[in-house]
C-alpha cells in the first residue's frame, strides 16, 4: 500500500512540475470554463438589471422614440400613491403567509416524519411531492373551480351541512390565503424533501448519544437537530420568500388579475402590471429595483448565515 | 499557451466556418423560392377559433402559390398581442398583418407603424373603396382613431347580450318580456333571491370595463365627450351605476365575482342571468344542462340601447412594399363572404360586411344557433368602444379600480367622478 502510494505521488510531482512552467494556462483556465455561463449570466441578468436601473429614472412606454428624464419621480412614487403602498404591504403579508405555510409547516411535517413515524417514509415523500410536478396554472384554475363560493365542489358539499364558502375574491385579505394556499399546494412538497433531507444529514452517533442520556426529544430537536439544520434551513427560507412571491404571480393573474382593487397584488405582480399592461416602464423598473434591493438584502443575510457558518465550520 | 492559442484559433475557425454556413443557407432560401412570405398574428387558442384560422390559412395557401401565410397565435388575448408586437417592433422584425382589438385602437396608431386599408386599395388596387364599399359606415367607424383616421378593416364584432336559464325563469314565474330593462332584471332577480335563494344576475367582469360600459351607454350616459375628455360620471353614468352596486351589495341579488367564476356560476344553473358577450354563446350551449337562450342587452327605462362593440380589427403592419402586397391580397381574401363565415362559425363572432350578415348562408347559420341572433339585431346600435386618445391603457385600468371599488360598496358618484378626473389629467 505504502509503496503504491509514494508511486501516485511521484507520479503526481512529475505532473506539475511541468504544469508549473504552463502557469499562465493553469490561470486562463478556469476563466475559460467559466466563460459560458458568466457570459449568459451577463447578458440575461447583468444588462438587463442595469438597464431596468436606468430605465427608473425616464418616463416611457417601451416603444415611443424619446424617453422623457423624470429623476427620483418613479422611486418617489413608489413610496407616496397609495397603490403602491397599498401593494407594499400586501407582499409583505404574502411574505408572512408564506413563511408560515411553506416554511413552518413543512419543516414542522418533516420533523415529525424524521423523528417521530418510523414506517411509510417513502410514501410521504412521494405524496407531498406530487403536486410540484403540475404547473401551477394548472393549480390556480382547479382551485378557483373547487373553491368558487357559489357553484365549486367544496360549496355545494359545505351547503349539506348549512354552511357558505365566503365571496372570497371579493376581499383582498382572502384572496391573499387563498391564492398563498394554491403555491402552498405546489411548493409544500418540494420543500419538505429539502428539509427532511437536511434533517437526515444531522449525526446520527449525536442523537445516539442524547437518547442514552435520555434527553427528551423536544430537546434534542430544539438545542441539536435545529441548529444543526441551520444551513439548510435558511436556504429553504429564503428560496421560500423570493421563490413564494414569484410563484403566486401565476395564481393572481389566472383568478384576481391583482383585484380587488389591488387587494391581491404583491410588488412582482404590479411590477408586471405597470410594465406589460399599461406600458409605464419607468414605474414598473422602480419598482423591480426597490424589489431587487429587497431580495438583495435577504440573499446578504443568507450569505451571512449559511455560507458563513460553513466557513465557521471549516 | 501555445496549446491555448492553438485552441482559440481552431474555435475561431470553426466559429467563422459555421457563420458563413449559416450566411449561405439563409442566400440560397430566399434565391430559390420566388414566394413571399408573410405572417398573420391571431389571438385565437385552439378552442377559441385556432381551428378555423389554421383552415383559412391553409386553404388560401393552396389557393395562392406565390404567397405562403404562416399564423402565430399569440397567448393572453389582444394585450398578449400586443406586448408581442412591441418586442417584435423593437427587434425590427415585425409581423405582415394583425389583429388589434378595439381597445387598443389609439395605442396602435400611436406607437405603431402601419398601412391604412385606404392607402393599400389605392396603391394596389388603383381604387379607393374596392374593399370599404362592403362595409356599413357605421362599422368602419370602430376602426378608426381618435383623429378619425382608419387604422384597420374591422373583422371580428361581438356586442353585449342577456343569457337567460329560462327553466329557472318560468319555475319562479318571471317573464322574459321584462327583461328588456334593467330595472326589470333588478326585480326579477330580487323574485329570484327570495323564492329561491339563488343569485338573479351576474354582469361579466373581465380585465375591462365594457359591459359596464355598455350599462351606462344604454341610460344615455356618454363615456367620452365629443372633445375626447371622460364623461361617465354624469348623473347618467351614475344611475346605472348605482343600480348594478344596489344590486350586487344591497340586493345581494347579483355575483360580483372573476370572469370565469361568474361563467362557471351561470352554466351551473345557480345564477339565472348573465350579461356578457354573445362570444360565451357555444361555451353556454354545450355546458348547460337546462333551457337557455338569450335576448337582447336590456336599456335603463325610456332609454336607447347602445352597446359598445367588442372584437377587433385586421392591420397591416408590414414594412416592405411586395409583403404589403402580399398582405393585402390575403387581407381582402379573409373578407370574402365564405371566408368571413368559416371565420365566424369558428370564433361566434359577427360578420363585418353587409353582404356576410345578409348571405343567406349566414342566415341558415343564425336559424341554427338562435343564442347568436340578438347580438346582430344590436349591431345597429352598437358605437366604437371608447378608446381614449391619450394614456388609453391607463384609463381602462383606472375603469376597471373604480367598478372594483364601487362593487366593494364606495360612494357610486364620488368614485367615478374621481375616475372621470383622474382619467382628463391625463388627457
Amino acid at each position: 500500500m505504502l509503496n503504491n502510494n509514494s508511486q501516485i505521488e511521484e507520479e503526481i510531482n512529475s505532473r506539475s512540475g511541468p504544469r508549473e512552467s504552463r502557469k499562465p494556462r493553469g490561470r486562463l483556465l478556469p476563466f475559460l470554463y467559466l466563460l459560458p455561463s458568466a457570459l449568459l449570466l451577463f447578458v440575461f441578468m447583468i444588462v438587463p438589471i442595469g438597464y431596468t436601473f436606468y430605465l427608473s429614472f425616464f418616463n416611457w412606454n417601451l416603444i415611443a422614440p424619446t424617453k422623457e428624464f423624470v429623476g427620483l419621480q418613479n422611486y418617489i412614487n413608489v413610496f407616496t400613491d397609495p397603490t403602491n403602498q397599498k401593494v407594499i404591504l400586501n407582499t409583505l403579508v404574502y411574505i408572512i403567509l408564506l413563511v408560515a405555510l411553506n416554511f413552518i409547516l413543512p419543516y414542522f411535517i418533516s420533523l415529525i416524519v424524521n423523528f417521530f413515524i418510523g414506517k411509510m417514509k417513502g410514501p410521504y415523500k412521494i405524496l407531498f411531492f406530487i403536486p410540484s410536478l403540475f404547473s401551477l396554472v394548472v393549480g390556480a384554475m382547479l382551485f378557483s373551480w373547487i373553491l368558487n363560493p357559489v357553484s365549486g365542489p367544496l360549496a355545494l358539499f359545505l351547503r349539506d351541512f348549512g354552511l357558505k364558502v365566503p365571496q372570497w375574491t371579493n376581499s383582498g385579505a382572502m384572496a391573499i390565503v387563498v391564492i398563498c394556499l394554491i403555491t402552498n399546494w405546489k411548493v409544500f412538497g418540494y420543500n419538505f424533501i429539502l428539509l427532511l433531507t437536511g434533517l437526515g444529514a444531522v449525526p446520527k452517533n449525536i442523537l445516539d448519544a442524547a437518547a442514552l442520556d435520555g434527553i427528551p426529544k423536544w430537546r434534542v430537536i430544539w438545542n441539536i437537530v435545529l441548529p444543526l439544520n441551520k444551513g439548510v434551513a435558511i436556504y429553504v427560507l429564503i428560496l421560500t420568500i423570493v421563490e413564494g412571491l414569484q410563484y403566486v404571480f401565476t395564481p393572481i393573474n389566472v383568478i384576481t388579475q391583482g383585484g380587488p382593487y389591488y387587494g391581491s397584488s404583491n410588488l412582482l405582480y404590479h411590477t408586471y402590471l405597470n410594465a406589460f399592461v399599461l406600458y409605464k416602464t419607468g414605474n414598473a423598473s422602480a419598482l423591480a429595483t426597490v424589489t431587487f434591493v429587497i431580495f438583495l438584502i435577504l440573499l446578504f443575510v443568507e450569505i451571512k448565515f449559511v455560507e458563513g457558518r460553513k466557513q465557521n465550520a471549516d | 499557451m501555445m496549446n491555448f492559442r492553438h485552441g482559440l484559433k481552431r474555435l475561431l475557425g470553426l466559429l467563422s466556418v459555421v457563420g458563413v454556413a449559416i450566411l449561405f443557407a439563409g442566400c440560397s432560401n430566399s434565391a430559390a423560392h420566388k414566394t413571399v412570405h408573410i405572417t398573420y398574428w391571431h389571438v385565437n387558442a385552439e378552442t377559441q377559433g385556432g381551428a378555423s384560422v389554421n383552415k383559412l390559412v391553409k386553404e388560401f395557401n393552396q389557393t395562392h402559390k406565390n404567397i405562403k401565410v404562416t399564423a402565430k397565435y399569440n397567448p393572453n388575448m389582444y394585450q398578449g398581442l400586443m406586448q408581442n408586437l412591441q418586442s417584435a417592433q423593437a427587434s425590427g422584425k415585425v409581423p405582415d398583418i394583425v389583429q388589434v382589438g378595439w381597445a387598443f385602437t389609439n395605442y396602435f396608431s400611436d406607437n405603431f407603424k402601419y398601412m391604412t386599408p385606404t392607402t393599400a386599395a389605392q396603391k394596389f388596387d388603383k381604387s379607393k373603396s374596392t374593399v370599404t364599399n362592403n362595409f356599413s359606415t357605421q362599422s368602419l367607424s370602430f376602426a378608426k382613431n381618435a383623429k378619425g383616421k382608419l387604422v384597420g378593416l374591422p373583422y371580428s364584432l361581438s356586442t353585449p347580450i342577456l343569457f337567460t336559464n329560462d327553466t329557472m325563469l318560468a319555475k319562479y314565474g318571471i317573464q322574459k318580456s321584462s327583461l328588456r330593462t334593467w330595472e326589470g332584471v333588478q326585480a326579477a332577480a330580487k323574485t329570484i333571491k327570495q323564492k329561491s335563494g339563488n343569485y338573479g344576475v351576474y354582469i361579466q367582469e373581465p380585465a375591462d370595463t365594457w359591459a359596464q360600459q355598455a350599462m351606462m351607454l344604454s341610460n344615455g350616459a356618454q363615456i367620452k365627450d365629443s372633445a375626447g375628455k371622460a364623461a361617465f360620471a354624469s348623473s347618467q353614468g351614475v344611475k346605472a351605476y348605482q343600480l348594478y352596486q344596489d344590486m350586487v351589495t344591497k340586493d345581494k341579488t347579483a355575483i360580483h365575482t372573476p370572469w370565469a367564476q361568474g361563467m362557471d356560476d351561470f352554466t351551473n344553473g345557480k345564477v339565472a342571468m348573465a350579461f356578457t358577450t354573445v362570444a360565451q354563446a357555444s361555451h353556454i350551449k354545450q355546458s348547460v344542462s337546462f333551457k337557455a337562450s338569450s335576448q337582447i342587452a336590456p336599456t335603463f327605462k325610456g332609454n336607447k340601447l347602445t352597446v359598445p362593440v367588442g372584437g377587433s380589427m385586421l392591420a397591416l403592419t408590414s414594412q416592405d412594399s411586395t409583403k404589403q402586397k402580399a398582405a393585402w391580397t390575403f387581407e381582402k381574401w379573409l373578407y370574402k363572404n365564405d371566408s368571413l363565415l368559416t371565420w365566424d362559425k369558428g370564433t361566434g363572432y359577427l360578420p363585418p360586411t353587409k353582404t356576410a350578415l345578409d348571405s343567406p348562408q349566414f342566415k341558415k347559420y343564425l336559424a341554427a344557433n338562435p343564442m347568436i341572433k340578438p347580438a346582430t339585431d344590436e349591431l345597429a346600435n352598437a358605437v366604437p368602444w371608447t378608446s381614449f386618445p391619450k394614456n388609453g391603457l391607463d384609463a381602462e385600468q383606472d375603469m376597471i379600480d373604480a367598478r372594483d371599488k364601487i362593487l366593494t360598496g364606495a360612494n357610486v358618484a364620488q368614485t367615478l367622478k374621481a375616475a372621470q378626473e383622474k382619467i382628463n389629467a391625463q388627457q
